[in-house]
């Protein structure tokens, strides 16, 4: 394998930062128990420097795997290396230069941002001085201001969000492991939280892996996609290589479903009906309009246009598309269902 | 008219040196990175602070600066009565029938200790349990073993200060007040080692036994709970055990009380005949040393073993 550089943006034009001559994650054959439960099956994964996309289902092994990674939990058996160091033994090393965000809740509610923020940056030994400078510098970076001075118990979801977002930043690692960060956000705040990973990954070169269950979001600010399933990997590639529309369009109507659905196939679509919704096969954007003004001709009184994902197992594995619309009731495809912005606003 | 002027060539050269100045983004750190020593010693700090609740909400202060002025108030009095007996010429007499010495006040402030344990252990040893902030230590570099220690470092250092201020206070009032002070420098010094010595034992054996109990529960209340039944049971259970007449064992078992235990050691560092109490019957005077230092030595490696399991 080629060696990895990273431009390294203040060390002048042309200055890379060496990784070594592997890639930056390297996992063989890891597999973790817990007692009678297997969170990780015989994975083997090579993850190169960019935006990763980490994507399961809940249970997946997502998290558990982030955790292996940082030397938080040891593996029950299997290697896995960050930068080329052993996660088993140099997990020092390993977390100097790592940024990690958990899933939970894990800020003091009586302390107030900076306190925090500057605190753990000591604890990542930085002296107390660049410690301040840099946690006033990281939380104007994810949008905290005025408010960096209250108390962590008066926040929002979104704004505890961001603070632990910065203090995963604040040490400047070469790599960023974030678990589910756009966990217990509202649409906007998705949006902000996904943007700021964006632009943390893309401006300063900065490994990224984001471990998410929500597949429409994940595909917004990665560039590769490493998916795993019950423990064991289901695929991992480049975004380009999922990214083709495979799904279905549920157009719910108060009536006239048969007639609206009778008029699609004569535009050419797949439609058939479900209740009071009319499911459409989606392969690219033309059954968009289609449906649009073919609803509009009818005069149908039109309740919401919704567009399914399938089961993300189904996704991965290039399948044909389904024809059965009750894969869409899962969970699973509930949950990537609900990451794909709806035609119209959710609740 | 230089304000103006100097104010408008200072935001050009400001502007001139980090290209725009609204919007300098996110930036790479290029400066050291001091690495695991100094975390941990920044750990300590933290710790020792947040026992005393500085750098924390003001309602976080009351309990333990609350204590830690009852803890010196007996001292600030003694000194006060000792003025009065100097005027009064019976500086001696007052020395001969007060009990407030060096070695006597360890145990007229153990309770404020206790409670202070009680009430600011919790603050430091559950609260990152309750809140999940293990995970952010945890993932920094940082052992588990470092995080525990450093904390039980800080928090022995923040009793150790407990403990040795109003000695201090003691220390400095007598010598000063005596008519010769050098001699009475020469005298009061030699009790120095005794003083540090029992400050240091009772800062290890209250500070770990609590920290041990707090170390097991996220719940406040229940390490409060928990400390004061560990500082309080352990004593009534030898005193009815001997009462009940099986002295041997009832001899014994008072080394797990941490108030017997420590007036033992206080005995034996100050060089004093140990308490005419039936709780120190028949035990030999090492016992006492033994004990506190297995205690403490059991209280870390239990909270270590605890430490070591939690998941984050």
């Amino acid at each position: 394998m080629p060696g990895v550089s990273l431009p390294d943006p203040d060390a002048g034009p042309g200055r890379h930062v060496t990784l070594g001559p592997v890639s930056l994650i390297s996992i063989a054959g890891l597999t973790k128990r817990y007692g009678g439960i297997t969170a990780l099956d015989g994975l083997t994964v090579d993850i190169e420097p960019g935006i990763v996309g980490l994507v399961g289902s809940n249970g997946a092994g997502k998290s558990t795997l982030l955790k292996i990674l940082l030397g938080l939990i040891d593996a029950t058996s299997g290697k896995a290396t960050v930068f080329d160091l052993d996660v088993a033994h140099q997990g020092i090393a390993i977390r100097e230069r790592v940024g990690y965000m958990p899933e939970h809740d894990c800020l003091p509610p009586d302390m107030s941002a900076t306190d925090v923020v500057s605190h753990l940056a000591t604890m990542s030994g930085l002296p107390r001085t660049a410690a301040r400078e840099r946690t006033a510098e990281v939380l104007r970076h994810v949008g905290l201001y005025e408010e960096r001075y209250r108390a962590i118990g008066g926040y929002s979801t979104g704004m505890k969000q961001r603070v632990k977002l910065a203090q995963a930043l604040v040490h400047d690692p070469r790599l960023l492991l974030l678990d589910e960060p756009t966990n217990g956000l509202d649409p906007a705040g998705r949006d902000e939280m996904l943007l700021l990973i964006r632009r943390t990954g893309t401006e300063f070169g900065m490994a990224v892996i984001v471990a998410s269950h929500l597949l429409g979001e994940i595909e917004r600010v990665c560039d590769h996609l490493v998916a795993i399933e019950g423990g064991k990997l289901l695929r991992s590639a480049p975004l380009g290589s999922f990214t083709e529309r495979t799904g279905t369009l549920s157009v719910e109507v108060e009536e006239g479903q048969i007639s609206l659905a009778s008029r699609l196939v004569a535009s050419g679509l797949t439609a058939i009906v479900d209740g009071s919704a009319v499911l459409i096969d989606l392969t690219d954007d033309r059954p968009f309009d289609i449906v649009r003004d073919t609803v509009a001709d009818l005069g149908l009184p039109l309740i919401r246009i919704e567009q399914r994902r399938h089961r993300l197992e189904d996704l991965f594995r290039d399948q044909p598309l389904g024809s059965a619309p009750v894969a869409v009731a899962t969970d699973d495809a509930a949950a990537v269902a609900s990451a794909v912005p709806p035609t119209e606003p959710r609740r | 008219m230089t304000g103006p002027n100097a104010e408008a060539v200072a935001a050009a050269g400001a502007s001139a040196r980090s290209g725009s100045i609204f919007d300098l983004g996110y930036r790479r750190y290029e400066g050291p990175r001091l690495g695991r020593a100094y975390a941990i010693r920044s750990l300590v700090v933290d710790t020792f602070r947040g026992s005393y609740g500085l750098g924390r909400g003001g309602r976080a202060k009351v309990a333990p600066i609350a204590l830690g002025a009852i803890a010196i108030l007996p001292a600030v009095v003694f000194i006060g009565v000792l003025t009065l007996a100097a005027r009064l010429g019976i500086q001696r007499e007052l020395e001969q029938t007060t009990p407030l010495g060096y070695d006597g006040y360890f145990n007229s402030i153990g309770v404020i200790v206790l409670l202070f344990c009680a009430a600011q252990a919790p603050e430091l040893f559950s609260r990152d349990q309750r809140h999940s902030v293990l995970a952010l230590y945890f993932s920094r570099a940082l052992r588990r073993s470092d995080y525990v220690l450093a904390r039980l470092a800080g928090f022995a250092l923040a009793l150790l200060v407990l403990l040795l201020l109003p000695q201090l206070i003691l220390f400095i009032g007598r010598v000063l007040l005596s008519t010769d002070i050098a001699n009475a420098f020469g005298i009061d010094v030699v009790k120095v080692p005794a003083i540090v010595g029992q400050a240091a034992i009772t800062a290890g054996l209250l500070g770990g036994l609590a920290m041990a109990v707090s170390a097991f529960t996220p719940r406040r209340a229940y390490a409060t709970a928990g400390i004061i039944a560990l500082f309080v049971v352990p004593g009534l259970v030898a005193g009815i055990v001997i009462q009940q007449g099986s002295s041997s064992i009832g001899d014994w078992l008072v080394l797990l009380s941490q108030g017997t235990v420590l007036d033992g050691t206080n005995a034996v560092l100050f060089n004093k005949p140990l308490p005419d109490d039936f709780f120190f019957f028949d035990l030999p005077r090492w016992s006492f040393l033994v004990a506190a230092t297995v205690e403490i030595v059991v209280a870390v490696a239990l909270t270590l073993r605890r430490f070591a399991r939690i998941t984050t």
